[in-house]
């Protein structure tokens, strides 16, 4: 990415920038996943522009969009398969990815180009020349509180609209944000853990059996005794019908059988939330519905879920809340009626004609 | 040149039976077989691990650091003959670091497992990216760290793909030993010379130490199809 790049991004993330700081964990309860204010680049490849979405206890969500809108992406980077170039993902009250300053104002004050932005502006303000030493802490005793506030707030947009935070931010900046990943941090095997991921190509274990691949991560994780994770494993291979082939290897099963497996894989770990990434767009069309049906299930049951699909009826039913993307950003978000029967967004209703 | 045949089997037959000659070419036997395979064991281990810092995603400065290394460290090895690593070994490196008094024997194995090392991480590398990449997120989306999803999911697929191309390692290693002579080791080539030296005959002795490695050289053979018809059980359809 060029210097250029970088600063267009900036001027863009300003435009939607919240402040988040630390409320965002009280403001967060009842949510699973947080997505905040979220860019990811391939390179020159802008695949994600900044999106922010939160996935609430008990939702389900859809996620649809042309090829390439980035809807895997935004997906894998809900359990950090794709680490995101600038903001974060929170699981529940710990944050998954690194801390990004620029989502916090309390650790932007704590800049050194914050500081030096800052000094300059009340020198100028009080009309003192350039060559006037003065710290920080006693520049800020020349003003009083609300330009102060005044200030700050415009060094802070300058610092993001210009991305002007620097490699080196001194010592206390570097605190700061050891001090939130400390508080908030979180270990990302433990909290992949919580969420459970099943892929377009369902990725079992080839070497392992269906039940081996079943109770091999809670086992080895130890979040599971092995005759505990085996009868929960047994159980759930006899709800979806396929007890049978407990101790056949991946490759015997049929490519519906294959992807209902993997989701079992991952409700053997005991989920919060669910992410589908297009469960059903590697399989022959008669074997769409079992995997269908299996999911919808799982929803009735009330799991926690984000799905990205093509299947648009499908998405009617199950989901309460569909996201429409493109071109990395959220176009349009409602409810499944709203969205399918009112569509306002010129794109979506391009969409829609082409696929509904 | 005429060469007398039944006369020379005679001698031979004199040398190996009569006066014992035998279990020489046991001992040597049982000290090719020992480099070799104590030599693939740590071959494997060493080039897994080597592998490893290649495939191991590059963006941290430790990785870079390790794969580096591994570069340097396959260059040499590959870079010179096995006689030449040996002779090094065994009269300068040891001795350099005060460990003149090892047995020839210990140092030929650990020679031969380095020089292999350097080979089967180019093949375990190539094993490695052979594997679906799908296979290692699977693992870490269940919450398995990179390394435990390494051990259990993606070496295990890898081995079974080089399987073929680790038999052959194992069996140009096996070859490789009749040049531990060099450091005063008794390998199975050395006993036979030895053999025809105390008889000046060498036409029958030469002719069975091939005859030897032949059938060596079966046996792995059967040995690998075997273990990869077991290891193949995965992907019967």
């Amino acid at each position: 990415m060029t210097e250029d790049n970088k600063n267009d991004f900036r001027d863009d993330c300003c435009k939607n920038l919240v402040y988040v700081s630390e409320d965002i964990v009280n403001t967060g309860i009842g949510v699973v996943i947080d997505v905040q204010n979220v860019y990811k680049y391939f390179g020159q490849l802008k695949v994600l522009n900044g999106i922010s979405c939160a996935i609430k206890k008990g939702e389900k969500v859809a996620v649809i969009g042309p090829s390439g809108s980035g809807k895997s992406t935004l997906l894998r980077c809900m359990n950090l398969l794709e680490e995101p170039t600038y903001g974060e993902v929170w699981l529940d009250a710990s944050i998954m990815t690194p801390v990004d300053p620029y989502l916090h104002k309390s650790i932007l004050v704590k800049s050194n180009t914050y500081k030096r932005l800052m000094i300059e502006e009340i020198k100028s303000m009080l009309g003192k020349g350039e060559k006037d030493k003065l710290k920080y802490d006693d520049a800020i005793r020349l003003v009083d509180g609300d330009t102060l506030e005044n200030l700050s707030d415009k060094v802070l947009k300058q610092i993001k609209a210009g991305d002007r935070l620097k490699k080196r931010e001194g010592i206390e900046f570097v605190k700061a944000v050891k001090a939130y990943k400390d508080r908030y941090g979180v270990n990302i095997n433990k909290a992949r853990q919580r969420v459970g991921m099943v892929f377009q190509h369902f990725n079992l274990f080839n070497n392992l059996t269906i039940l081996q691949n079943m109770i091999l991560s809670p086992v080895q994780l130890k979040l599971k005794s092995k005759e505990d994770a085996t009868d929960k494993a047994l159980k759930l291979l006899e709800r979806i019908g396929l007890l049978d082939k407990k101790d056949e290897y991946p490759s015997k099963l049929s490519g519906g059988q294959k992807q209902r497996v993997a989701i079992a894989r991952a409700l053997v770990m005991d989920p919060e939330v669910m992410l589908f990434d297009e469960p059903t767009s590697a399989l022959d069309p008669e074997m769409v519905g079992e995997v269908l049906s299996l999911i919808k299930d799982l929803a009735d049951e009330g799991m926690t879920m984000v799905i990205v699909t093509h299947e648009m009826g499908f998405a009617k039913e199950v989901a309460n809340r569909v996201l429409f993307l493109d071109g990395g950003n959220i176009v349009e978000e409602n409810t499944p009626e709203e969205l399918f029967n009112s569509p306002k967004n010129e794109r979506l209703k391009d969409f829609l004609s082409k696929v509904l | 040149m005429s060469i007398d045949l039944k006369a020379s089997w005679e001698i031979f037959r004199n040398e190996f039976v009569v006066n014992r000659g035998y279990t020489r070419v046991l001992t040597g036997l049982e000290h090719t077989l020992i480099i070799a395979v104590v030599g693939l064991v740590i071959g494997i281990v060493l080039g897994t691990l080597l592998a490893v810092t290649k495939v191991v995603p590059q963006n941290t400065k430790g990785a870079k650091i390790f794969s580096k290394l591994t570069d340097i460290y396959v260059g040499l090895f590959r870079g010179t003959p096995m006689v030449v690593q040996l002779l090094l070994m065994y009269y300068v490196l040891f001795p350099l670091i005060g460990l003149a008094k090892i047995p020839a024997l210990v140092v030929a194995i650990i020679a031969f497992g380095m020089n292999s090392g350097a080979y089967v991480c180019e093949i375990m590398r190539s094993g490695i990216l052979s594997v679906d990449k799908g296979q290692m997120e699977a693992g870490r989306a269940l919450g398995m760290g990179y390394g435990r999803t390494m051990v259990k999911i993606i070496i295990p697929q890898a081995v079974k793909n080089i399987l073929p191309t680790l038999g052959n390692e194992f069996i140009s290693l096996v070859k490789e030993t009749s040049v531990a002579s060099f450091i005063t080791v008794i390998d199975l080539t050395k006993a036979f010379q030895q053999i025809g030296s105390a008889t000046y005959d060498y036409f029958i002795p030469y002719i069975v130490l091939a005859l030897c490695y032949l059938v060596i050289v079966y046996i792995i053979t059967l040995i690998v199809k075997l273990i990869e018809r077991r290891m193949r059980a995965s992907d019967r359809r």
